[in-house]
């Protein structure tokens, strides 16, 4: 079954868009799910978040990164990609919570932030508070990617302050935890920020669920490669996660471990571009 | 007998200084000739125990009476009658134990090489692009088969062979199961195992890759939609020690390692995407033909010292004959009773290396091999920078996890009556997913007895 391409933009100097066909996992998808994409036949399996799923189509937001996200980004719209495969991962439940806040602050986290905040809102009860942070105002997404229109309450936040709020999503969160309750925080992005986030939120005592991003092979439970430590007993990202509890998550193995490819990653885009002349 | 019969034809092979370099086959196969050769050494005893041995009956004497005849054509279609992937069975399977283990010729000379010529008939087949001429009566009653690997596959050819319409699923990007991400190609080329596959195309199963049943298809819909199901789901998720360090980098699953090496052929990288990092240090923990697999691989990934970390010793290790005789010519070290007590990390979070603790033989166990008795206070340690878990594999919690309704084991086989169905009328199963992980042969068998009560259950027998 080809897997074509049908809508690709860039969000930002880094960050694009693509839509694929993908019928079964856009059909069976939950928000939370995410996906695997093999771009071509000696590819690599890479896990991916899905924004929306739609008409047989999904839509994920991928950052220009590694070999694999390159040379996708030499994709056009009409070719096909090797595989979409899932939907994967065990979401999130879909009830009302109260007040929801869903903080992200890199690709794969606004992909989930939408996705997520979409769903909630329309639960009765729900008041679904947004968060994205950005580096700078030249990196913000285009307006009908971000999550404003899926949201109750909305803010955008840049490093440097040059759009909405100055600061971080923890920097906001601070202060918006010290104002007024909140039932459950969901985040997803920078891993160590989730960390800080935990920090921040468990002495509110607030449930915290985080995306955790560990390296996957066939994600679907054979591999161990994305094991994580919740309260020492070991998880699987791809089929217990990727959403897990902050307060109880080893943050320090999840970031350790997620450098173990890091010279081979480099290896793959030099070889890369000594094969194509990329830059 | 003449002296010379005594002993086998013997199986060239890729010289040891040249196979550790590449992951091509390392035995060459025998030619037509030497084939007959070998063929011609049986006595064609009356008793025929290598068949009664044999975990899918194959019709051994037969086989090698028709090669020794060079009538391969014939041969190969004895063989394909009880085992419809013979170039690959006669690769994996453990011979030494099964049927050459009894072979009567065997108990004066050398065994015949039952597993080298059911390995060359297979290939003769495919070579000269002989398949058998199948007159399928169509059936409307449709069975749905839930993975790809030895049981799912014999269970679909021979259920396809009686005109039921069969689907197979398989969770991964191919199919094949554990014949492509688990055992390497220098043991199983893979062009072998696509062209045993390509069979079952070829006879009609709709293979439905990419899907993952408790994942993005249900057992209820399938429940829905076939008649009966068949579950050879194996015993795909790895298991850890839960010892001190296992977070560490440098620290593999077997599963990941061969799936990185294998089905991902990270040994070709950067030309595949999929890297892997094998240190110059490599201990295997186990000893069984999967440890062989990961230590051979990683003498091949260029590592200098590969060590096999064992509790018993070398006698009673569970591999192949063949698997651990390669791996030892290779150079792989095999450090005889020692257990794991933890693994060690430096400041930058890679393994540094792992603490062993000597063990002693006591009494036999349940398994009739001798127990391993740690001994006190004999933990050394010593220099690794890859570590690889071995130490088995459990059915994938993935599957079991979200049906519920299926009973299972304490330790996650699924439970089935003697005809091989499950608590769920009408839901089968075999191979590695029922009994937890043994071998190819064991899994084939398994799968054509549930595709046997299957037809049975059908049929309303």
């Amino acid at each position: 079954m080809p897997h074509r391409i049908t809508r690709k933009e860039d969000l930002n100097t880094m960050d694009y868009l693509i839509e694929v066909e993908a019928p079964m996992v856009a059909e069976r998808f939950r928000p939370g799910n995410f996906t695997v994409l093999i771009t071509v036949p000696q590819g690599e399996r890479i896990p991916m978040s899905i924004q929306k799923a739609e008409d047989g189509k999904i839509t994920m937001f991928i950052k220009r990164l590694g070999k694999t996200s390159i040379e996708l980004d030499g994709f056009e719209v009409g070719d096909s990609l090797e595989s979409v495969i899932g939907p994967l991962g065990n979401p999130p439940e879909i009830k009302r919570y109260g007040k929801v806040v869903f903080a992200s602050d890199l690709v794969c986290g606004h992909a989930e932030n939408y996705a997520l905040c979409k769903a909630l809102q329309k639960i009765d009860g729900n008041h679904v508070i947004s968060i994205q942070t950005f580096p700078t105002k030249d990196d913000v997404y285009p307006t009908e990617e971000l999550s404003e229109a899926v949201c109750d309450e909305y803010y955008l936040t840049t490093l440097d302050g040059s759009r909405g709020i100055k600061g971080h999503y923890n920097d906001l969160l601070r202060d918006l935890l010290y104002q007024e309750k909140v039932d459950i925080i969901f985040a997803g992005g920078d891993i160590p920020a989730l960390r800080d986030l935990s920090k921040l939120t468990e002495p509110y005592d607030i449930p915290t669920i985080v995306t955790v991003r560990q390296i996957m092979i066939d994600a679907t439970g054979m591999c161990g490669s994305c094991r994580v430590f919740i309260d020492g007993e070991m998880k699987l990202t791809c089929i217990d996660g990727p959403m897990f509890d902050a307060h109880k998550l080893d943050f320090k193995d999840i970031i350790n471990r997620l450098s173990m490819f890091k010279k081979k990653e480099v290896e793959a885009m030099e070889y890369y571009k000594s094969k194509t002349g990329a830059r | 007998m003449k002296e010379a019969d005594r002993i086998r034809v013997p199986m060239r092979e890729q010289p040891v200084k040249d196979r550790v370099k590449n992951f091509d086959s390392v035995p060459l196969g025998y030619s037509e000739e030497e084939a007959m050769a070998e063929a011609r050494r049986c006595i064609q005893c009356k008793d025929r125990p290598c068949m009664m041995r044999c975990p899918v009956n194959m019709k051994i004497s037969a086989m090698i009476e028709t090669i020794a005849e060079g009538n391969f054509k014939e041969a190969y279609l004895i063989a394909k009658e009880d085992n419809p992937i013979p170039a690959i069975s006669g690769r994996v399977c453990p011979q030494e134990s099964q049927c050459e283990a009894v072979c009567t010729m065997g108990k004066k000379a050398d065994a015949i090489n039952i597993g080298k010529l059911e390995a060359f008939i297979g290939d003769w087949a495919m070579r000269n692009g002989v398949t058998e001429e199948l007159h399928i009566d169509e059936k409307d009653k449709k069975v749905a088969v839930i993975g790809s690997g030895p049981a799912g596959i014999s269970c679909a050819v021979d259920l396809r062979k009686l005109g039921y319409q069969v689907t197979m699923f398989e969770a991964l990007h191919v199919a094949g199961g554990v014949l492509q991400y688990g055992i390497p190609a220098f043991r199983l080329p893979k062009d072998i195992v696509d062209c045993e596959l390509s069979y079952l195309l070829k006879i009609g199963v709709d293979v439905r890759l990419n899907h993952i049943v408790g994942q993005n298809v249900m057992l209820d819909e399938l429940r829905r939609e076939f008649d009966a199901i068949f579950v050879g789901t194996g015993a795909g998720a790895p298991r850890f020690l839960n010892i001190e360090g296992e977070e560490l980098m440098g620290i593999y699953s077997a599963n990941e390692f061969l799936i990185r090496v294998n089905l991902m052929k990270a040994y070709d990288f950067p030309e595949h995407d999929t890297p892997i990092v094998c240190g110059a240090r490599v201990g295997v923990m186990g000893a069984g033909n999967v440890a062989m697999d990961v230590a051979r691989c990683a003498v091949r990934l260029g590592a200098e010292e590969v060590y096999i970390l064992y509790r018993r010793t070398k006698r009673e290790s569970p591999a192949r004959e063949e698997e651990l005789r390669h791996a030892l010519e290779e150079g792989v070290v095999f450090v005889e009773l020692v257990n794991p007590t933890r693994l060690l990390g430096g400041d930058d979070g890679w393994v540094k290396g792992i603490e062993l603790a000597r063990m002693k033989l006591g009494e036999p166990d349940s398994s009739g091999r001798p127990r391993p008795v740690m001994i006190k206070g004999s933990e050394f340690i010593m220099e690794l920078d890859t570590v690889v878990n071995a130490l088995g594999t459990v059915p994938n919690r993935l599957f079991l996890g979200r049906t519920p309704e299926l009973e299972t084991t304490g330790w996650g086989a699924i439970k089935v009556d003697e005809n091989l169905m499950t608590n769920i009328e009408g839901v089968f199963a075999g191979g590695d997913s029922t009994s937890g992980g043994a071998t190819v042969i064991q899994a084939l068998g398994e799968g054509r007895a549930a595709a046997a009560s299957i037809h049975n259950y059908l049929s309303g027998r």
